[in-house]
């Protein structure tokens, strides 16, 4: 097989990988961090796609529409969490089936507003890259990037900032951190709208990748969420390699045989390390994020 | 637990008791408006709601009024089972349109069989439904596959590579190809299925590269066509590689897309609402007022206008809603109707449609330039296959063999 | 027992048995779309009890319900498809074939998941893979099996109706009918469901979901209970989707689909988890309003749907029947009511030597347990350095050692918690080095922890007759011990309390009565005075010592004075070896001893 062949593959895997970090990365946040699994995170995602392409249509800049999608997801993350998961703390299961019924919500509200087809916009970057024979989509080999960004960017914000020493404290210590006056619920409110953030940064900076209908975040939803939950307790950095294994690894399947059983690649695989870590990849790390 | 039963169906009984009691004739409609498959749905209840509209401001159909009776299955599939036989048991419908997906087809078809119904189904499918009580007003598979084959390879050249989703209507479009294919004397260099779920298309644009074809047919459905045609424009393909798809526009593809990458991918379809003809202005300006401007109207919007209007026909032919007589009517090879895409009439045997198939090429302003007009382009696998005048009793699902 | 409470502990008989003779009335009555529709209600009710026994009993939420219920649903058609034109009837066809290949997927699926003892996200996350890698595979998969053609996403058609007659004429069951015979084969497993949730099965599946490391430290095989538990469920959804699939004449790949795999959590939880019925009610709540909903919300079904779904997860947390019951328990008496009029524990040490020789008499003499070179490391440390021990009956042993010595771990690596890198544990003549907890336990272990470990949901009879059964595999002679166990300590009159309803002392005790019910024949005690008064160790010390007289009881502990009550042999571990031993006098005087154990220590 061609090297020019084989480079593009890896590159491409690579980058398929790198998208399904960033659409994992706020829902690795708020697992890691607070043990909720928000099953309205694709919905998020897809909030932040639409409320990017609205702003874009209204003429701001693409690459400005992006902080304000975040702002918005973010402010809706934060009532969220207020109304709804700050009542659920402590009851994983019912959190999934309430954020689940809000993923329905939000899914049919988005179609009252836009419809369910949304007009796209021209003013999106594209452009590509040659390797050899092969031309690759630019903007897609960008994500690896801008998946590294994010990571850089959670990882500092959880580790240099007071936020994140608090963020950290309330998870691994709730009772003392409790003690020395860390306002927990405060805490909680903004690492879940941090969470819902990512999200929408995902939906926005994906926007020239993944039209906005009101069905794009189930795309996204039911893999980021199996990557988080294999890599366990330590979610962030356990998903940056469970998306890279599981994400990049169906890629190469899908590329090299057919697309079907990369699919299928990416369930079994994730059966099978469920069956080897039975408390996820990260069960036993000694690292805590 | 259960005399929860007992309550609820009291006041089940009280909602849906209301609506049947008009001595008008029933029409049901079944169709996913909310859920995944909206996208779909939406328009086609829009547009049976519109003719049915239409025909009561006509004075209705043989001086009575029609009365749509219009559920929304929400994308479950056992909805479907569910309201087709409550409209069956209960409304006792002179027709039912409705149906999106394969097995939703599937599911309802029977029930409409044994209640002997008519049953209109008018969305863009694989082909070869046949029996006495269903009818096709959307394009088959192969109706629109053929003439699109026999363009392409005239245009571009001999070789063709096939990207289709991996469930039936992909597969089966993909065998057509292969055989028109081989009738135009052009040759298949690459195929790649893809999952329902794959948003991912680069292994497939690796793919197509790697086979080198003279141009690519696409035919992923909804956003995942969307998906593909904007990496295949952003890896700076679109340029030497043309692409062609017998499904593109259904879901109002062209819309979603960015206008860089809509440009230039030529569609075969039944409809595009820049045909120029005065049944489609007047169809858009009717629309317009109902459901407000800017919409853009999908072909499957068309198609179920279209079969409202023919099954209103059949029944003015048969002088009566009795389900034998509109049979009869419909297969007497009469029914015509002039609709927004041009003439359309109901072949006898096949109970398919035969109708105009247009190739039009994509602009920059989420429009489609028509190219070519194949008129009166028949069913032609349904009608070699299924012939219900011949054999009445026949129930089969025809599939095409590798 | 008043006449109220006698009703509440019936109402999970009688209240259904009521509801299915009014349904059987109803559905007769009722118009036909209603009596098609309200059974499919029902058929969603029952996947939704088949995930309650897995989920509220079993305490695993599975969504691989709905893969039970689709494997089950296509199966169970294929053979219905085959045999039926010939013999009429479906259902004994479809029934059987369906629950078998739902309880087919469902041991699958279990026993990867009991087997590799996942946590509990991961188990249901496996579970949603593998409906979702179910999905992804059907979806293409085309076959004919006889008459029948699976065709993808197009689905198996013609399946038969539901059909009762036999014979070649037979005819499906019109609406009204086919809706009784659901209700009645509904009502069928139901109350067996609710049979098998009272007996022995049910009970240990209670336990294994309160405390499931607990359930096996009295000799239970968990995994084998679960995975039955589990089976059992999957037969239920199996023949769950069989009836759908007889019911809609049609199934497609969408019954895997990630969207169906929540229905029947939200069936559970709106009815009220662990309740066996409230999933029906649940599924005829969403049935009804969804249905209703979609002939005429005017295309707002799922904003309607998602948002009262979010209400009733806030604020009906029991789901409606669960509400319904802490209401209804508000206007009884309390149950608990006798835990608060006790006093301290007195044992009755001629009761105890009875049972003591009862349980001789029935578990044969007691045994010697050794340890030959036990060896245990974690990384660099070693808690568990070549100790050799042999413990015998006659005297109490006591492990003691500073914080940190490796007495808690050469006590897990005895009782089989960590497996030890080398060296052998034996059990009288068997050598039990690699077997499981439960099989020790079998063989006449005894293990109290140091935190009580009671199930608090189960009465303090229950608790010592779920110890009890363990052992004799028969109900009343389990009965007839813990009573005597109960007479023993003291518990009479709190024989119907909730074991959480008693103070932290009397769990110890308690605790201490589950593991004489197994009449071990070697005990491990860890740490048995922590926590306890001054007088109920007096009490402990008369325990351990009467029982040294008939088993061999071996105790870690690090109070001391207590340690010299027990008047037995004392070794001493440091760093995970045998640092000194002998009885507490040799020990006190062993200058070595208290540089190790007390010198570092001023205050002590």
């Amino acid at each position: 097989m061609e090297l020019d062949y084989l480079a593009t593959i890896l590159l491409s895997s690579l980058s398929s990988a790198s998208i399904l970090l960033i659409a994992a990365m706020g829902l690795a946040v708020v697992f890691g961090l607070m043990g909720v699994i928000n099953l309205a995170h694709s919905e998020f995602l897809m909030i932040g796609a639409y409320a990017a392409l609205t702003v874009t249509k209204a003429g701001v800049p693409y690459i400005l529409s992006i902080p304000i999608a975040v702002m918005i997801t973010m402010s809706i993350g934060a009532i969220v969490e207020m109304l709804i998961v700050r009542r659920l703390y402590g009851r994983l299961f019912d959190t999934m089936l309430a954020t689940w019924g809000l993923s329905m919500f939000f899914m049919q509200l988005v179609v009252v507003i836009f419809g369910t087809s949304t007009v796209s916009v021209a003013t999106i970057p594209q452009f590509n890259v040659s390797i050899g024979e092969y031309s690759l989509d630019g903007y897609r080999l960008l994500m690896i990037l801008v998946a590294a960004l994010m990571f850089l960017f959670v990882y500092l914000l959880m580790t240099k900032t007071v936020y994140g020493m608090k963020a950290r404290a309330s998870i691994q210590q709730p009772e003392m951190a409790q003690a020395i006056g860390i306002d927990s619920n405060r805490v909680n409110t903004l690492t879940f709208s941090i969470g819902c953030g990512l999200a929408g940064f995902a939906g926005a900076i994906l926007l020239p990748l993944v039209p906005a209908t009101p069905t794009m975040g189930l795309a996204f939803a039911v893999k980021s969420f199996l990557a988080v939950v294999v890599a366990g307790p330590v979610a962030l950095t356990g998903t940056v390699l469970t998306t890279l294994g599981l994400g990049g690894g169906s890629s190469i399947t899908a590329s090299f045989l057919s697309s079907v059983i990369g699919e299928v690649f990416f369930f079994l695989i994730t059966a099978l390390l469920l069956w080897l870590y039975p408390c996820g990849i990260s069960a036993k790390w000694r690292r805590k994020l | 637990m259960k005399n929860y039963i007992i309550k609820s169906m009291f006041v089940c009984g009280a909602v849906f008791g209301a609506s049947s009691t008009f001595a008008d004739v029933n029409v049901g409609a079944i169709y996913d408006v909310t859920g995944s498959f909206s996208i779909f749905g939406v328009m086609q209840s829009n547009a049976v709601k519109l003719a049915i509209d239409d025909i009561n401001a006509k004075g209705g159909l043989l001086g009575e009024k029609l009365n749509l009776i219009t559920y929304d299955t929400q994308s479950e599939l056992s909805k479907y089972t569910q309201y087709a036989n409550t409209t069956v048991l209960r409304d006792r419908p002179a027709v039912v349109f409705g149906g999106m997906t394969s097995s939703s087809r599937e599911a309802i078809r029977p029930i409409f069989r044994k209640a002997n119904i008519p049953y209109f189904y008018s969305t863009l499918y694989e082909g070869g439904a046949c029996d006495k009580q269903t009818f096709v007003t959307a394009p088959s598979a192969s109706q629109q596959i053929k003439p699109l084959v026999e363009w392409a390879i005239k245009k571009y050249g001999p070789k063709m590579f096939i990207m289709a989703p991996d469930y039936n209507y992909g597969t089966i479009s993909a065998l057509w190809y292969h055989e028109y294919a081989k009738q135009f004397n052009g040759e298949v260099v690459g195929e790649d299925f893809l999952a329902l779920t794959v948003t991912d298309y680069t292994p497939t644009i690796q793919k197509i590269q790697r086979a080198k074809p003279d141009f690519v047919v696409a035919i992923p459905v909804g956003p995942n066509q969307v998906g593909f045609l904007e990496q295949f424009t952003s890896a700076g393909l679109k340029d030497s590689i043309p692409v062609v798809s017998s499904n593109y526009s259904t879901a109002n593809e062209q819309v979603l897309l960015t206008p860089n990458a809509g440009k230039g991918i030529v569609s075969s379809h039944v409809y595009f609402s820049s045909l120029d003809n005065p049944e489609n202005k007047a169809f858009l300006k009717k629309w317009a007022e109902v459901y407000g401007k800017g919409q853009t109207i999908s072909p499957e919007a068309v198609t179920a206008w279209n079969a409202v209007h023919l099954w209103a026909n059949s029944v003015e032919k048969a002088g009566t809603f009795k389900s034998k007589s509109v049979y009869t009517a419909l297969e007497s090879g009469e029914i015509n109707f002039k609709g927004p895409n041009g003439d359309v009439s109901m072949e006898p045997g096949s109970h398919h449609v035969k109708q105009n198939t247009y190739i039009a090429m994509g602009d920059d302003n989420y429009g489609f330039e028509v190219l070519e007009t194949f008129k009166a382009v028949a069913p032609s696998y349904e009608n070699q296959k299924c012939d219900l005048i011949a054999n009445p009793k026949l129930v089969k699902h025809f599939t095409p063999k590798a | 027992m008043t006449l109220s409470e006698k009703i509440y502990q019936s109402a999970g008989l009688t209240l259904p048995a009521i509801a299915t003779l009014t349904a059987l009335v109803v559905a007769f009555l009722i118009d036909p779309y209603l009596a098609f529709v309200s059974t499919s209600w029902l058929i969603f009710g029952l996947l939704g009890m088949s995930l309650d026994i897995v989920w509220g009993r079993g305490g695993l939420l599975s969504l691989g319900q709905t893969a039970f219920y689709g494997m089950g649903g296509y199966f169970g058609s294929i053979a219905a498809i085959n045999f039926s034109e010939l013999t009429g009837n479906s259902i004994i066809w479809a029934l059987p074939i369906g629950s078998l290949f739902g309880a087919l997927s469902a041991m699958l699926l279990g026993y990867v998941i009991f087997y590799a003892r996942m946590g509990e996200l991961q188990s249901t996350i496996l579970s949603y893979t593998f409906t979702l890698l179910l999905w992804s595979v059907i979806q293409t998969f085309k076959i004919d099996i006889g008459s029948a053609s699976v065709l993808g996403d197009s689905g198996l058609s013609n399946i038969p109706g539901i059909i009762i007659g036999f014979g070649a004429e037979a005819e499906s069951l019109g609406p009204n009918q086919a809706l009784m015979t659901v209700i009645i084969i509904v009502a069928i497993l139901y109350f067996l469901t609710r049979q098998l949730m009272h007996s022995h099965f049910g009970r240990i599946i209670d336990c294994i979901r309160i405390d499931s490391s607990k359930t096996e430290l009295l000799g239970y095989d968990v995994r084998k209970y679960q995975l039955l538990n589990f089976i059992y469920a999957g037969a239920i959804a199996g023949l769950a989707g069989t009836l759908y699939a007889l019911w809609s004449n049609f199934l497609s790949p969408s019954v895997f689909s990630i969207q169906e795999a929540f229905l029947p959590p939200i069936y559970v939880l709106i009815g009220g988890l662990g309740t066996l019925a409230g999933p029906f009610v649940g599924a005829l709540m969403i049935g009804i309003m969804s249905f209703v909903l979609g002939g005429a919300a005017g295309g707002q079904t799922t904003l309607i749907l998602g948002v009262t779904l979010i209400l009733l997860v806030l604020f009906l947390k029991n789901g409606i029947l669960g509400s319904l019951d802490s209401l209804w328990r508000k206007f009884l008496p309390d149950p608990n009511a006798a835990a608060r009029n006790t006093n301290s524990v007195k044992i009755d040490v001629e009761v105890l030597k009875q049972i003591l020789i009862d349980a001789e008499k029935q578990a044969g003499p007691a045994k010697n347990f050794s340890t030959i070179q036990l060896f245990k490391k974690f990384g660099g440390v070693i808690p568990v350095n070549k100790v050799d021990r042999n413990f015998i009956p006659g005297k109490p042993y006591s492990l003691i050692g500073a914080n940190g010595a490796g007495k808690s771990s050469f006590l897990k690596t005895c009782v089989g918690i960590y497996q030890p890198e080398s060296g052998v544990v034996n059990l009288g003549d068997d050598n039990i080095t690699s077997s499981p907890i439960f099989e020790r336990v079998k063989k006449g272990m005894g293990v109290k922890n140091q935190k009580p470990q009671v199930f608090g949901d189960l009465s303090v009879i229950d608790n010592l007759w779920i110890a009890a059964y363990s052992r004799t595999h028969d109900q009343q002679i389990a009965l007839d011990i813990s009573h005597k166990v109960l007479c023993m300590l003291g518990f009479e009159e709190q024989l119907g309390v909730n074991a959480s309803a008693l103070s932290h002392g009397q769990q110890q005790w308690l605790d201490i009565g589950m593991v004489l019910c197994l009449a071990p024949r070697i005990i491990l005690l860890d740490e048995p005075a922590a926590g306890m008064t001054k007088e109920e160790t007096r009490e402990l010390s008369l325990l351990i010592r009467t029982l040294a007289l008939h088993t061999t009881v071996v105790v870690v502990e690090h109070d001391m004075d207590f340690v010299s009550t027990l008047e037995g042999h004392v070794t001493m571990l440091h760093q995970g070896e045998v640092f000194a031993e002998g009885n507490i006098e040799e020990l006190r005087k062993d200058e070595r001893v208290l540089d190790v154990y007390l010198g570092r220590r001023k205050h002590v």
